[in-house]
């Protein structure tokens, strides 16, 4: 497998639990809800969206049929299919949040840490009722067939091979010197450690990707291989974008959307009413928000989140089993979540890349270790993480972003210059 | 919103703008509130008693963040037993608390702007779908967060987080917070204690203004002297129950009252 083979898997791995991560941003980072039960909406999402894509009948499957909703958006208009399987993860994301409106019903009364026990056991008495109700979604036996938003169109070629490898070679350097670019300006505002950070991560990721494979007996080829990352030159006849690829670009895509979805929601008044009730309840409580309204919100809109998260990595995983969705799964994301920097969306995306790349790309590591050490370094890769979250959490609390800034965007207003003071009694309907 | 308007208010005696009725509050062996029935009228009441005279419980039960054991409370000739503090809120009753609780993570401009009720930006669709009606609402609330800051001298401190506030920037913040939200009263539990005297005649000086406007305060303090100098009516509690009430010279000699502070406070 070559380099860009594995780079592309983590960097999907990472979009998808970067939106998982918003998802639990939304209910802890902004509303301080603490919902150590977030795996669980990830998992009735993938589960539902699977359910919802798949055909009727599939061998080996006993659960709930199929209602196989790209066929049937199919029949109806040409690219219904993909439409089908957007209402496929639309129904995903709802069943999630309905699971979390009936688990928030009840829990979001109690005080926040008894939220985190009691999100904790429901998430995983749901998971264990996915594992033994056969009925329901096949039990431990999972799901063996995934709907492939489009992948019938994959791999997608652009006619010969050397048009191939042109366009989408040079879209992959673009990319690079895109990213790079963006390093370069990011370092030249920063400070002289961001800097030194900076260029230091920049070389040991040459190293590793470029230089690294040239030197192992890959020469030119490997390193074509990988600056062209989104070519893939055994894809089809005359090579182009396989699915791994174009699902990463879809993952980003999808990414992309919550992520702006979520800026909208925080940069807001309603964001303003999510953090007041984070740092203190009583007080909104007291100017006359209807509190226990905004956590249930926030808390379905994070599992939406999660749901639509849920989804993706049922593609990516092409099967899915309850025993892919274990409660760690909510740990690692409050973990990535607090490295990158608590109710900081960006941060998200930084901490998720960070924990995944130290938990994934330490991987490596094996090839220059003795094999009867294998065991220890997983476990030291843990630790490693573990020892990273004390440093953060010692040396800058708020995570290496911090929390982000807030603005509520309002056009200048042209009528209506400062009132009286006259203004501020009946100022209720001042407009 | 309905301006306050005393004149039809006081027209029905009887039918006072807050009125508690026999209301009992336990805290297991501990008899909080004994059967306290008290009228709040326009204009300004304060409220005194010795420590652990019941003051504080009775804001939290009249507020809605506590649960009365039983009796009743009537706000603006509803029944208002038992709401919440976000109804009451809505309802035009609103409190601050003892213990300043700015938001300290937001600016003192955020911790302002939500105090406006009803904005359109506020619910999940409105954020999401926005349009005129949003950008109108936040305008409003804007302008009306910097008049209150204005007034308030708060303004040149708009953008700093409110935790950067000193003591008294964050009674005066309490206060403005609350009065933004359009109330007919407002309960202000001790907003001049820890505050420097210039500070204080301030903060008094604005009641003062806010009560010519129309609005009702119910003021609980300490400080007896500033009660019975600025106050129109004063409510003595002791040991959860009523002891006396009326105009602040009456109150102040009264024999009960200078008994139940012996040893506390020379009145």
């Amino acid at each position: 497998m070559a380099l860009a083979d594995f780079l592309i898997t983590l960097l999907t791995f990472v979009t998808v639990y970067s939106l998982f991560g918003l998802g639990l941003n939304v209910k802890y980072g902004f509303t301080g809800l603490v919902d150590f039960g977030h795996v669980a909406y990830f998992m009735v999402g993938a589960y539902v969206t699977v359910v919802l894509t798949m055909p009727a009948e599939v061998a080996g499957y006993a659960g709930i049929g199929g209602l196989n909703l790209p066929a049937v958006f199919g029949a109806l208009f040409p690219g219904g299919a993909l439409v089908g399987w957007f209402v496929g993860i639309a129904g995903g994301m709802v069943a999630a949040a309905a699971t979390s409106l009936l688990v928030g019903v009840p829990t979001l009364r109690l005080r926040e840490d008894y939220l985190a026990i009691t999100a904790l056991g429901i998430a995983t008495i749901l998971n264990a009722v996915f594992e033994n109700e056969e009925w329901l979604f096949n039990g431990p036996y999972g799901v063996q067939s995934v709907y492939e938003p489009l992948g019938d169109l994959f791999p997608l070629g652009l006619g010969s091979f050397t048009l191939n490898m042109v366009v989408l070679g040079g879209l992959s350097v673009l990319l690079f010197l895109v990213a790079g670019y963006a390093v370069v300006q990011h370092a030249r505002r920063a400070g002289r450690r961001m800097r030194l950070l900076l260029g230091g991560l920049v070389a040991l990721f040459v190293l590793w990707y470029f230089v690294q494979p040239v030197l192992a007996g890959g020469g030119m080829v490997a390193f074509e291989r990988n600056l062209m990352w989104l070519f893939d030159p055994t894809a089809g006849q005359t090579g182009g974008l396989d699915y791994d690829r174009f699902l990463l670009l879809f993952a980003t895509g999808l990414l992309a959307v919550a992520y702006w979805w979520v800026e909208r929601t925080v940069n807001s008044p309603y964001g303003r009413v999510l953090r007041a009730v984070r740092d203190d309840e009583d007080v909104p409580k007291a100017l006359g928000k209807q509190t226990y309204r905004y956590k249930i919100q926030a808390m379905m809109f994070g599992s939406a989140l999660a749901g639509a998260a849920g989804a993706l990595w049922a593609i990516q995983l092409g099967f899915i089993s309850p025993e892919q969705f274990a409660p760690t799964l909510t740990f690692f994301a409050f973990t990535a979540v607090i490295i990158g920097g608590t109710a900081n969306n960006k941060g998200v995306i930084l901490g998720t890349a960070a924990f995944w790349l130290i938990n994934s790309g330490t991987r490596f590591l094996n090839d220059y270790i003795p094999s009867e050490y294998s065991v220890q370094l997983a476990a030291a890769r843990l630790m490693l993480i573990g020892v990273l979250l004390v440093v953060i959490l010692y040396y800058r609390p708020e995570g290496i972003l911090g929390e982000q800034d807030y603005t509520v965007n309002v056009p200048e207003d042209d009528a209506g210059g400062p009132g009286s003071l006259g203004g501020l009694v009946g100022g209720g309907d001042g407009d | 919103m309905t301006e306050a308007d005393p004149s039809a208010r006081s027209a029905e005696p009887g039918d006072a703008l807050l009125s508690v009725e026999n209301l009992r509050k336990r805290f297991g062996g501990i008899v909080a509130l004994d059967g306290v029935s008290v009228d709040v009228e326009q204009g300004i009441t304060g409220l005194i008693g010795p420590n652990g005279a019941g003051k504080t419980t009775l804001f939290d039960c009249i507020t809605g963040f506590l649960e009365p054991d039983s009796g009743r409370v009537r706000f603006d000739g509803e029944d208002i037993t038992g709401d919440r503090p976000a109804t009451l809120a809505q309802h035009g009753l609103v409190r601050s608390f003892q213990i300043p609780r700015e938001l300290e993570s937001m600016t003192v401009r955020e911790n302002l702007l939500l105090s406006t009720p009803n904005q359109y930006g506020e619910r999940l669709t409105g954020t999401w779908v926005r349009g005129e009606k949003f950008a109108a609402d936040e305008r409003r609330a804007r302008r009306r967060a910097d008049e209150t800051a204005a007034f308030f001298e708060l303004d040149h401190l708009l953008e700093e987080p409110a935790g950067n506030l000193s003591g008294g920037q964050r009674k005066l913040l309490e206060i403005a917070r609350a009065l933004l939200t359009d109330p007919k009263m407002v309960l202000l539990d001790e907003p001049m204690a820890g505050v420097n005297p210039s500070l204080e005649k301030k903060i008094l000086d604005r009641i003062h203004e806010l009560e010519a406007e129309g609005y009702a305060f119910l003021l609980v303090e300490h400080d007896v002297d500033v009660i019975m100098e600025h106050c129109e009516h004063v409510i003595v509690l002791h040991q959860g129950d009523l002891l006396t009430q009326g105009p602040p010279d009456a109150v102040r000699t009264d024999e009960r009252v200078i008994d139940a502070y012996l040893g506390e406070e020379e009145l």
